[in-house]
This record gives C-alpha cells, structure tokens and sequence, in this order.
C-alpha cells in the first residue's frame, strides 16, 4: 500500500512495454477480432457520444459564427457575436459573477474538505458513519429541491436572518439583497464538500507511516509534518480536486438559477455565465450568441486548465520528484 | 476512488472529460406525429397555468370527447414562463402543439416565424364560428387580416387592492382619480399602516402603456417602441424615488416573495395586474381583495383596452378540421363556460357568459368591474404589439425591478432596456 505512489510513475512506461511485448505474442488477427469485439460493446457508447455530443458540439461551434434566432436559417456573422458580447454590459457582468463565484467558492470548498479529511483520517470509532454524514450533502446538493430549501432557509424572516439578527448583525433575507445572495451560493457549494474529501481521505491514506514516524523522532511538530510531509505527498490529489473543482465551479446554473427563482438576480447578482447563456439562447432565442457564449467559456476553461497544469511543476510533488 | 494510478495522465483525462462536458448549447427537436389507426385523430393541447386551471380544462375535454369520440386530446401545462421557453423549442423543432394558449404579445412574433395558423378559413369551413362573441373581443386575435387566435376570456388592466390595508388607512379610490391622487394614497397608505402602498407599478410595461395611451401614446408602435429614452427616465425615476420613500414595496422584498406576489404575502397594498388575477391572490393571500380603477391623467380617460387569452393553432397541424372543431367547442359549449368560470378571463362568447353565473365574492367582482369599465366608455382599441414584445415585457419588469437594488443608474438601466428591446425588434 505505501508504495503505490511511488510505482505510478515508473509504472507507466512498464505497462507500455509490457503492452507492445503482448501485441508481439498474440500476432494480428486474433488481435483484431478482440478489438472489433471491443469496438461493439463501446458501440452505444460511441453512437451516444457521436449524436449526442460530438454531433451538437459540432454545430454549436458553426453556429457560435452565425446569426440564428432557431426559426429562419443560420446567417453568417463571422466573429459579430464574439465582438458583441464585449460590449455587452450583462455579459461582462456574467463573466464577474461567475469568476467571484469560483474564486471564492473553490478554495473555501477545498479547504474544508481538507480540514474534515484530515480529522477523518485519524481513525476513531464510527469512521464510516462520519464519512458517510459528511458525504450525503455531494450526493443530493445537485438537485433542485436543495435549491428550493436553501431559498427558504436564506430568506427575510428565515433561520439564517433570524440567527445574524439575534447575533447582532442584521441584514435581512440574502435572496433578495444583491450584495449577499452570492454568499448564498457560495454557502451551497460549500456544504457540498463531500466528494472532494473523499478523494482527500483516499490520499491521505497513501502517504507512508514511516515518514511522520521519521519526522516525530526529528521532533517535527504536527504543523511542521503537516507542511512538509502531508502536503507535499497529497499534492497530486490536491491538484486534481483544484482542477475539477475549478471546471466544476465554472459551469454552475442549478444552484443560480433556483435560488433565485429561475431569474437569476436580484439586480443580476446571480447571473452566473450559463444562466445567462440559458436566457440569450432559449428565452430570447439568440442561439447564435449562445453558442459563441458556450465556446467562449470552454476556451477560458481550457486556459485556465492549462494554467493549472503549468503551475503545477512548481508546486505538485509527484514521488520521483521527491526523491 | 483510489489514487493508485492518479498520476498526470489520469489528471489530464479527467479533467479533459469533465471540460468537454461543459454544456454545449444545441436544441435538438423531436419529431413526433399523431398516429391514427381507426380514424382516430389524437391532438395536442397545452396552455400555462396553475393546477386549478388544468381540472377545469381536463373536465371540459371529457366533455369534447364524449361529443366527438375520434379525436383525443392530449394535454399537458406549465407556468407562463416555461411555458414560453419550451413551446419556442418546440416550435422551433417543427413540432409544437396543435392547439395552445396563446396572448396578444405572442401574436406577432410567432406569426412572423410561420408557426400560427390562420383560422379564417376554418371558419369558412363552418368548424369554428366567430359569432356570438362578446362585442369586439375578436379583434385581439387578428393580425394583418389573419385569425391567429381565439378568445377563451377577456381581461383589461386594473388595480389590484387589499381592501382591509385601504380600509385602515381611510382611502377610498374612485373613478377617473388621478396619478396625483394615487400617489398621494400610497403615501398616507404607508403613512398610516406601515404597508408600502403599491408593489412596483413602474416595472409593469402594461401599465406604462395605459399612462403612455393616457397621454396620446402608446408602449409599441407597429414596429418600435412608442416613447423615448426621456419618458422612461422620468418614469423610473419617479418609481425609484417612491420605492426609497417607503411608498412602493422595496424590490427586494419582492423578490424574496416569489412567486407569490408581493400583494398577497402582505408586503404592498395593491398591485397593477389583469383584473382576473383577483382569483390568484384570493388564493394565496389571507386578506381581502378587490378591484380598483386605474388612476388617470386628465380625470376620465384610462387608457384602458380589453385583451384576452386566446387559443391559436399551429400551422404544422396536420388536422386543422379537428383542431377548429376543438377551438369551437372549447369557446362556446355553455357547459365549458360553467366549468371554467373566469379562470382565463371573462368569458368571450355570449353562450358562455349567459351559461355562467359568478357566485363567490372575488368572481363577482371581476363581472362587475369589466361591466363597470365598459359603461364607464374608457375602453379604446389595442394598441399593436410587434415581434419581440414578450421579451421586451420581461425585460422592462427585470430591469426597472433591479433599479430598486441600488446597483445601477436610471439612466444606464434606461439605455440597457432600449438596447435589449432593440435586439428582441429583430430576433
């Protein structure tokens, strides 16, 4: 088991070769028998994926350069529908809201989900109780009713203003207050830490023993073995949960979208970028904006993936590295 | 989930696969047709509405079966908004409902995109007759000499009011009061019971266009706006100074109420709505309501006008016979008439408003007040609604209701809305 991270490097070019070396024994036929095999089993899966996925994907990027209201034929625009959503005010503020929403929510989300790991690697009686606790919030916080109850939770009257007005510091129902519904969000997401924990409890696990048993004869302290032995180890899986969660955070529209009442406000406060994707493509039927909108947004994915991914050399200890 | 082989290859599949999932907009319609084996032809009726509504109409379409055992209808509903959003996906796909509800402002721009059929020569046909309707009330429906839509009830504008909050504060509206009068209502309203007077009336493109039509205009032309950048700005920044004053219910409030109106959560003493409405806040509210006139600028004139929900047809419908024959019985069965009450309005055909007879309070009242508003003689012709005039209502209500949040200048909100109405002109 403590040597399972540091196999994953190595282990790569070893399957490889292992791989090519089996290719040799089994010869050619037989070989594309069992891949046609393959092929047909993966069959609904590559329909699915062509119609369905690659087939929209396609025309949506054809469209992003076209003018199309979904009733007459798709016009031509070339890159209008790029140019106009940096003139176009609600746009700009779809692009805040989202970014405020990521960057706040992300690293509070990872952070308790660290926290909560780190208490629940320690192993102490009813471990699988707590784990499944702190777990169900990821399985039903996607859905609608969720979104429903954190309305009511978060309105005028509510728990959460009677508790800050009893505290002393009242500011009414966060639905309608456009400097507060954010938080609301943001709250939502958080709670949600579960399925990033999971991933945590499961690194933290692969870090060997005899490390902190090393560092506590050298009399490193727990913020020390913390800081120099656990981040270091888990900073793989810390970098894959970033990431997801980053991606994940860019495309949030439930939440937003029932929170408020399926409008997105108050005052826009809410108009995360899908939100207002959803309304240009099918309340105001500008599909051709819609879909440039949706292109857009993967290329600023795509960016901001691959800053991640750059940045990682400096911070991202894979076990080789270590050594 | 183990990190065993969480190595920068699996990262990067990962996180390759949940990006190529990012939601890609793409609208795929669903082909679909209404099979007959045995001569049975089955169509497709939807409408927006609230439970309440769609007993009503499921009992009257067992009634139209019984009387023409070989068409079937099928149903389905939603509310307003959804509504909307999934017929312009389905419409768009080729495949919208045969038969549906419909309202003035959605007239022009589905008619433009060649979905609405025209019911003319229907009636022509003998399947669907255009007598006995109450006077005038098919006009709504006609657009460039084409019938794209049926009344089922009439409504007209008015002022919703919660009678004990008035009652309390001693205001008493009258006929042809003016828009100095109400405002002054709403502040000894707020004055004298700590309820703002009025819920929003700025954000009410409907209302707007009463005090525009008061004042010669109007909120469209036949192809744009009616009024300019000025007007609005004053509008708004009336509505605004009076949402700080107290005097209309904060917009945050508002929201936080949804969807239950403002009114009827005790939160505003009256409101700006079709005057069927009434029935709805009866409904979720514990107060008691009624109907007042609207407030006028030179002491007679309302601009007031009778629009009506309507039912309209596809043109994609492969049974336009039976489509007209539902429509007909639908608007001039008595019985139909009895079941549905006021529901969708007033009833349109004379069969129908002869076969009903309001007995609750809150129906009454609504008879009285259409009764009331046509003698009164200040019912004019409706006004043209072009293409685009649905987005432009939801727009004027959003953006004059986050005026109330503080975030934005008048005169920026103003601009926004001429510039979103500009673009649903020519979507």
């Amino acid at each position: 088991m403590g040597n399972a991270v540091t196999l994953v490097k190595d282990s790569v070019p070893a399957t490889r070769g292992a791989r090519r070396a089996a290719t040799a024994r089994t010869g050619r036929p037989g070989r594309r028998r069992e891949n046609l095999a393959g092929y047909l089993f993966m069959s609904p899966w590559i329909a699915g994926f062509l119609l369905l996925t690659a087939g929209p994907m396609i025309a949506s990027l054809y469209f992003a350069f076209t003018d199309y209201n979904l009733f007459t034929s798709p016009e031509w625009v070339g890159l209008d529908n790029f140019t106009k959503m940096f003139d176009d005010p609600r746009w700009q503020k779809s692009v805040e809201v989202t970014a405020k929403y990521v960057v706040i929510g992300t690293p509070l989300k990872l952070l308790l989900a660290l926290g909560v790991a780190l208490l629940l690697a320690q192993s102490r009686r009813g471990q699988a109780f707590y784990r499944a606790a702190f777990y169900a919030p990821s399985l039903i916080g996607a859905s609608v009713s969720v979104g429903f109850v954190w309305r009511s939770l978060f309105s005028d009257g509510a728990i959460v203003d009677r508790a800050q007005t009893f505290l002393g510091f009242p500011v009414g129902g966060w639905v309608g207050n456009a400097d507060w519904v954010m938080y609301c969000l943001v709250a939502l997401t958080v709670w949600q830490f579960g399925a990033p924990m999971v991933i945590f409890l499961a690194g933290l696990k692969q870090v060997p023993r005899e490390l902190y048993e090393a560092a506590e004869m050298d009399g490193a302290g727990p913020f020390r073995r913390f800081w120099n032995i656990t981040l270091p180890m888990i900073s793989p899986v810390l970098f894959f949960n970033v990431l997801l969660e980053t991606i994940h955070s860019f495309q949030i529209f439930g939440s937003a979208y029932v929170v408020s009442n399926t409008a997105c406000g108050p005052a826009d406060a809410t108009l995360v970028y899908t939100c207002y994707l959803y309304q240009q493509g099918f309340k105001n039927a500008q599909m051709g904006f819609a879909s440039a909108m949706a292109w857009m947004l993967l290329l600023a994915v795509a960016l901001v993936t691959a800053v991640l991914f750059w940045s990682q050399k400096k911070w991202v200890h894979y076990e080789e590295d270590a050594r | 989930m183990g990190t065993r082989n969480l190595d920068r290859r699996t990262i990067l599949k990962a996180a390759g696969a949940s990006a190529a999932t990012l939601g890609l907009a793409a609208a795929t319609g669903c082909g679909g047709g209404s099979g007959s084996g045995n001569g049975t032809v089955t169509i497709r009726y939807s409408w927006w509405g609230a439970e309440e509504r769609a007993k009503k109409i499921n009992q009257s379409i067992a009634l139209f079966e019984q009387k023409y055992p070989k068409i079937k209808v099928k149903t389905d509903f939603q509310t307003y908004e959804s509504f909307w959003e999934k017929f312009q996906t389905q419409a768009a796909g080729g495949n919208p409902p045969d038969v549906f509800q419909s309202a003035v402002t959605f007239l022009r721009k589905y008619d433009k995109r060649g979905i609405l059929l025209d019911l003319r020569p229907q009636v022509e046909a003998g399947h669907l007759s255009l007598d006995h309707f109450r006077a005038g009330v098919t006009k709504v429906g006609e657009v460039d000499g084409k019938q794209l839509g049926i009344p089922v009830g009439s409504n007209t504008m008015s002022l919703v009011i919660d009678k004990k909050v008035f009652r309390k504060a001693g205001v008493e509206p009258r006929p042809g009061w003016t828009w100095d009068e109400y405002f002054k209502a709403l502040e000894t309203i707020r004055d004298k019971t700590r309820v703002p007077g009025d819920t929003g009336y700025f954000t009410i493109m409907y209302l707007y266009d009463l005090y525009l039509r008061q004042n010669g205009k109007a909120f469209f032309t036949d192809d744009g706006l009616g009024f300019d950048q000025t007007d609005l700005t004053e509008w708004w920044t009336d509505g605004l100074n009076r949402v700080k004053a107290g005097a209309v219910t904060d917009p945050k409030v508002v929201q936080q109420d949804k969807p239950k109106s403002s009114l009827s959560a005790g939160h505003g003493a009256s409101e700006f709505t079709w005057d069927n409405f009434t029935v709805r806040y009866a409904a979720e509210g514990d107060s008691e309501y009624g109907l007042a006139p609207i407030p006028t600028t030179d002491g007679k004139h309302t601009g007031q006008y009778l629009a009506s929900l309507m039912l309209s047809a596809s043109a994609r419908t492969s049974h336009p016979k039976e489509v007209a024959q539902f429509i007909d019985f639908m608007v001039h069965d008595p019985r139909v008439g009895k079941i549905m009450g006021y529901d969708r309005g007033i009833l349109t055909s004379t069969e129908q408003y002869a076969a009903y007879k309001p007995a609750d309070v809150i129906n009454k009242e609504i008879a009285r007040y259409e009764e009331d508003t046509a003698k009164a003689g200040v019912l004019g012709a409706i006004t043209p609604h072009p293409s685009g005039a649905d987005t432009i209502e939801a727009a004027f209500l959003r953006i004059g209701g986050d005026l109330g949040q503080g975030k934005s200048k008048v005169s920026d909100a103003v601009k926004q809305f001429f510039t979103e109405a500009e673009a649903a002109f020519q979507a």
